[in-house]
């Protein structure tokens, strides 16, 4: 049983790693079509050197960076505030907005800036993207600062008032220093989420901001591109190892 | 106290107000409008949005999309229960094998899509090896069909079953394992009548967490069911792009949400933290 | 990136011109030969569908300024108030357009649009499928096992239905119409899916043996692999014509027009459509082009073939609702 249990669970695995591990493969293939033909580094090449690819990851990237920064920020105060004392409202909303579908989402967003962007001569564009991206990384920001901050004893902050400070003092000097791992790995989560996203993305784009999923989605759509294989393989290492690094500050 | 929590709720609450709530607000009025000639919205208030959508053409799509999600939830679980039972007992290591369980899902979700699509395509990974051993002297149809965004749709979203499961079996004593197989009981019945019950709340968490994504995808059907199965999502997507017939779209992204909410409001009052 | 970059306005100094277009549709050299020769920087992107364009500029403040809808979708957008007027006298090279475009059916002053490119849709096959299809009727069999794919576009997939049935392309009749959706949701049985210009890849690789596809896309794929043939059936075919038109909301209105009016010139729409193996619209642009392109029957049939040829209509918006219910019909039967 236990064995066949094992089995079970290598299949699992295998099944889980075998679209990256087949992209990885075909990313170093010298050849185009699905023929190995030898080891090669030239996709590498032609994707970094492709000026579609590159300037859809740098515009990805700014977005994800600003993104993250403010719901950061946002979630860990909000998930703080949460901590103290929970309010029925803002848990449920933030719930609601977990499991609100993707595409309602994205559709709500799109509906909401036409209407708004209308009124005030403006367009699609960056702006409009990062906040899409802050409002569906919010949720998740906050549920994983709140488990962190779960695993924190709260007599710690009621000495530090007892002590004279200020309930200012008490979170900053206290709590936020144990919480910041929590607080790093929900930033990873929220960036990765951000700049991999798609659907919402893809709604509320403005000319300006084709992120490098809406490249690889246009790239892809047209046939095997072994230069997105190549990028792809990256951003999967990349993200892959930071997330692995994060889970292992945030369990200390 | 309550000053400096009101601070710190506040950025929050207007991102939730300004960017969630009235977006949906925005959607939920524009269900009972009318849409305008080629595209955008009349003031004009209707209740055909909504009486179109009883129309058995789109109660199919729905009723569809639900067969679909309900398939993948109950797969899900099948698949994801052993692999947190198997975590949830790997000592150590334990948060290194979860943590590799959610990586490909963390990494992206297109990127996958098209490693499987180019996996299952006729002339792709899995017919070759099936061919070259001999097992089949044809390529199976593997792409562009109900099964095909079946494996997607589980690829997807197993993390999201595996985890609240995995947070159960952690809270799960020992001693009463013990206990139950020192009153003789067998391990599948214990399995069956101590295991299973203590862990419903992750079990519950994880079906409404695979069920609503999987309800609302339309990447998945799009990619992998080649443009020939239309979801809730697809149908969704396509009055909010291709056929500009914002109010129809309004009142099925609605009908979603209802469907949502309800799950939602039926798991909070069972459990008023499921994921913690 | 700036932060007025950031927040979506322009720059007074970078003058930029958003161009919207088919994949496949411009040589590697055009944009960056336009950019160089004005100064300015040209952000270019494509789409796949006439509807997926329309879905960014309906709202009137996409960014876009230039886009090239497919004729049948001008009228839509000018009663939409989408399009900005032609101003002809910054189009110099206007009078390079071929004789059959300069006065077409669908914008007759050419007010609204410059004939880009055009083409006609119909089959391209593998000759491993025997017999080869010659008719839309051919598409309705199991010979492709399962192998067949249609255009995920539902003026296509329906005219096809409608010339099938000894119909016309742009049918309003709701009878015929409903005769139409029968005879798609029938024929999804042998369909594997409903592909754009994404199917190239599969032809070649033979993944799929027959699929309804435009004459030029077709040429791509043959250049991939040779031995792919092109048919136009017997029954007719739809013929399209995709012009460049400028966004009533564009702000560069003057840098649009240069922008088209470079398209107009010989030499580089020459070199779009031998690269991009299209049909011009441009007459001067066509005698440049090479003689294995401009003899070819494919891109330019025959005047017997040309015949069976149905130009797109465009069609009021009441019938465009009922074929969009049709289409959501055939998709998920």
């Amino acid at each position: 049983m236990r064995g066949l249990l094992k089995v079970y669970v290598a299949a699992a695995y295998l099944f889980l790693y075998l679209p990256l591990a087949v992209l990885a493969a075909f990313s170093f293939n010298d050849s185009r079509f699905t023929v190995w033909q030898g080891f090669s580094f030239r996709w590498y090449e032609a994707a970094f050197t492709n000026a579609q690819l590159t300037s859809g990851a740098v515009t990805s990237l700014l977005i994800a960076v600003t993104s993250t920064l403010f719901a950061t920020v946002a979630g860990t105060l909000c998930a703080y505030a949460l901590w103290k004392r929970n309010s029925r409202l803002v848990t449920t909303t933030l719930y609601l907005s977990l499991v609100t579908p993707e595409i309602v989402l994205g559709v709500a967003l799109l509906a909401f800036y036409q209407l708004v962007l209308g009124r005030i001569g403006s367009s699609l564009g960056t702006l409009t993207v990062v906040l899409a991206h802050i409002t569906f990384s919010l949720a998740y920001v906050v549920l994983v600062v709140l488990a962190r901050l779960r695993t924190i004893d709260r007599s710690l902050e009621e000495a530090a008032l007892d002590l004279g400070a200020n309930e200012w003092q008490a979170f900053r000097r206290v709590t936020l220093p144990l919480l910041l791992p929590g607080v790093g790995a929900a930033a990873l989560l929220a960036f990765t989420i951000s700049f991999d996203d798609y659907v919402i993305t893809s709604l509320v784009a403005g000319v300006d901001s084709e992120t490098l999923p809406m490249v690889i989605y246009a790239m892809a759509r047209r046939g095997i591109r072994p230069e997105v294989n190549a990028i792809s393989a990256v951003i999967v290492t990349v993200l892959g190892t930071l997330i692995l690094v994060s889970e292992r500050w945030n369990r200390t | 106290m309550n000053g400096l929590r009101r601070l710190f709720l506040a950025p929050a609450a207007v991102i939730l107000v300004l960017l969630y709530g009235i977006p949906l607000a925005i959607v939920a009025a524009y269900s009972v409008l009318r849409r305008g000639a080629y595209g955008g919205v009349d003031a004009a208030l209707t209740p055909y949005n909504f009486a179109r959508l009883a129309d058995a053409l789109y109660l199919t799509i729905l009723a569809r999309s639900f067969l679909l999600a309900a398939a993948a939830t109950l797969l899900c679980l099948l698949l994801a229960f052993p692999l947190a039972w198997f975590i949830s007992k790997a000592g150590p290591r334990k948060h290194l094998y979860l943590s590799l369980v959610v990586l490909p899902f963390w990494t992206s979700m297109l990127i996958c899509m098209y490693s499987w699509m180019f996996l299952l395509r006729d002339t792709g990974l899995v017919n070759t090896i099936l061919l070259s051993l001999g097992w089949i002297s044809e390529p199976l149809p593997l792409l562009y069909n109900y099964g095909a965004v079946l494996v997607g749709l589980v690829y997807n979203y197993l993390p999201f079953m595996v985890l609240p499961i995995f947070a159960a079996l952690e809270r799960l004593d020992p001693n009463l394992l013990e206990a139950s197989a020192d009153l003789g009981a067998k391990p599948w019945t214990t399995l069956r009548r101590v295991v299973l019950p203590l862990c419903a709340p992750g079990v519950r968490a994880g079906a409404v967490l695979v069920f609503v994504p999987s309800l609302g995808d339309y990447l998945t059907p799009d990619l992998l069911g080649g443009g020939r199965t239309i979801m809730i999502g697809n149908l969704i997507q396509n009055q909010f792009t291709a056929s500009r017939d914002y109010p129809f779209g309004a009142a099925v992204s609605l009908a979603l949400m209802s469907v949502v909410m309800l799950l939602l409001w039926q798991l909070l009052k069972h459990d008023k933290d499921p994921l913690l | 990136m700036s932060l007025p970059g950031l927040l979506g306005c322009t720059s007074a100094r970078e003058r930029r011109l958003n161009v919207f277009n088919w994949s496949d549709y411009v040589a590697p050299e055009t944009i960056p030969n336009f950019e160089k020769e004005f100064g300015v920087t040209v952000t270019y992107q494509t789409y796949e569908s006439n509807e997926e364009m329309l879905a960014k500029v309906m709202a009137g403040n996409s960014g876009w300024d230039v886009v090239f809808p497919t004729n049948y979708m001008v009228v839509p957008m000018v009663e939409s108030n989408l399009l900005a007027r032609l101003d002809h006298t910054k189009l110099t090279e206007l009078d390079r357009l071929s004789e059959d475009f300069r006065r077409p059916s669908w914008d007759p002053e050419l007010a609204w649009g410059v004939p880009y490119m055009w083409g006609g849709t119909g089959i391209v096959y593998n000759p491993s499928v025997k017999p080869a299809p010659a008719h839309w009727a051919d598409l309705w069999s199991d010979r492709y096992g399962g192998r067949l794919t249609m255009l995920d576009d539902p003026a296509e997939v329906i005219g096809a239905c409608l010339l099938k049935l000894g119909l016309s392309l742009n049918s309003t009749d709701p009878a015929e119409l409903e005769k139409a959706k029968q005879e798609a949701i029938a024929q999804k049985k042998f369909v594997r899916a409903y592909l754009n210009a994404e199917v190239q890849d599969q032809l070649v690789s033979g993944d799929v043996l027959a699929a309804q596809l435009w004459a030029t896309t077709s040429m791509l794929a043959q250049q991939a692999n040779p031995q792919l043939q092109f048919v136009y059936p017997s029954e007719g075919f739809a013929l399209y014509c995709d012009s460049a038109a400028i966004l009533a909301e564009s702000k560069e209105q003057e840098l649009a027009h240069e922008f088209v009016n470079y398209l107009l010139r010989p030499e580089v729409s020459a070199q779009i459509a031998t690269v991009t193996q299209t049909a011009t619209a441009n007459g001067a642009g066509l005698v440049l082009m090479p003689d294995n392109l401009r003899n070819n029957t494919t891109l330019f049939p025959p005047s017997e073939t040309i015949r069976r040829g149905e130009w797109f209509a465009s069609l009021p918006a009441d019938a465009h609702e009922a074929r969009d219910r049709i289409w959501t019909e055939i998709k998920s039967a």
